[in-house]
């Protein structure tokens, strides 16, 4: 059934300016693509950070110098959106 | 925040841009002059006016910033910049690859439009270093705001003073004399359309990571009993550590 409807697609002329026109999408794949491997790169710093905020968290209160009278700091409550 | 929506708009990034490329490869007809190498003009004139368009909306996010003094309108102008940097980048790549296939030149200097397409473009690449000189992120945001409406506003001069002058070699799309048939013209609007939402999804993935860094940032604080922000070193990319909110019992929550 899929050969059947890949008969039915015209062929492209990529004899001509095939080249070009592949090199033209080529250039927006690799842009999106490479935006996407950044993306990918960030997540993974974002990850790492998150894991060492639960390890931070699960610490019991004073082990790390933590104050906990600034938690419930009113001031900080306010700050703007 | 800026993560609500993202999925159904990357989901339907991804079925634009296979409908535009399906339309452009086995609906829209081949045109008669120039032939296969006209389906380029698919991805080089809407990655163009998406490009034009962010700029001008970069300036319009500044006059936001200016207005209101709320830093996420200069993060979104930054980022909305930045996209428009990079799709800028595209069109000028896809455009020397058609010229060269139909000029037979990567560039032409004569020809108006493309050096007033690089003339943009070199413009904005200073945006980023005019950020990064500045270091009091105040003071930064608010002249890369100036730059951005300033820079904005030329944007739509340059394009009209490019259609008033009279030497025509680079083909037009649209306009009033634009002949376009049926298919191609329904094309056309589906690439734009696709490439206008591949550009609105990568910004909200842009916004969305850097909230989310600047979350993680003001969290790291309240975790380590820190009352004031430190100072961060020197970016071109906004602060948004004194804007992120994030409620005190919230973050006495995941203490707990």
């Amino acid at each position: 059934m899929l050969a059947a409807a890949l008969a039915e697609i015209p062929a492209l002329p990529l004899h001509t300016a095939g080249k070009y026109v592949a090199g033209a999408y080529v250039v927006l794949f690799a842009l999106v693509l490479i935006y996407v491997a950044i993306m990918a790169l960030r997540l993974s710093r974002i990850e790492r950070d998150l894991g060492e905020l639960l390890s931070m968290s699960e610490r019991p209160a004073g082990v790390g110098g933590q104050d906990q009278s600034a938690e419930h700091d009113p001031r900080r409550e306010s700050a703007p959106a | 925040m800026y993560g609500k929506g993202l999925r159904a708009l990357s989901i339907s990034t991804v079925v634009a841009v296979a409908v535009s490329l399906g339309l452009v490869f086995f609906y829209a007809p081949l045109e008669a002059e120039q032939g296969f190498l006209q389906k380029i003009f698919y991805v080089h004139v809407p990655l163009a006016i998406v490009a034009l368009c962010g700029f001008v909306l970069g300036g319009l996010l500044a006059i936001q910033h200016l207005r209101t003094r709320d830093p996420r309108w200069d993060m979104r102008s930054y980022v909305v910049i930045h996209m428009s940097l990079i799709f800028a980048v595209g069109t000028l790549i896809t455009g020397s690859i058609w010229a060269k296939g139909s000029w037979g030149h990567w560039w032409v200097w004569s020809e108006p439009t493309l050096v007033s397409f690089l003339i943009v473009f070199l413009l904005y690449a200073t945006y980023q270093p005019l950020r990064f000189a500045i270091e009091d992120p105040e003071r930064q945001s608010r002249y890369a705001s100036v730059f951005a409406i300033t820079a904005g506003a030329f944007v739509p001069m340059n394009f009209i003073a490019v259609r008033l002058s009279t030497a025509y070699l680079h083909p037009r799309v649209l306009g009033s004399t634009s002949n376009l048939p049926g298919p191609m013209a329904l094309t056309f609007v589906v690439s734009l359309l696709a490439m206008a939402l591949l550009f609105a999804t990568l910004c909200k993935y842009e916004l969305t990571a850097k909230h989310t860094r600047a979350q993680i940032r003001a969290l790291r604080r309240r975790l380590a009993g820190e009352t004031a922000a430190p100072t961060r070193p020197r970016s071109a990319a906004p602060a948004l550590q004194h804007v992120t909110t994030m409620p005190a019992r919230a973050a006495g929550r995941s203490a707990l």
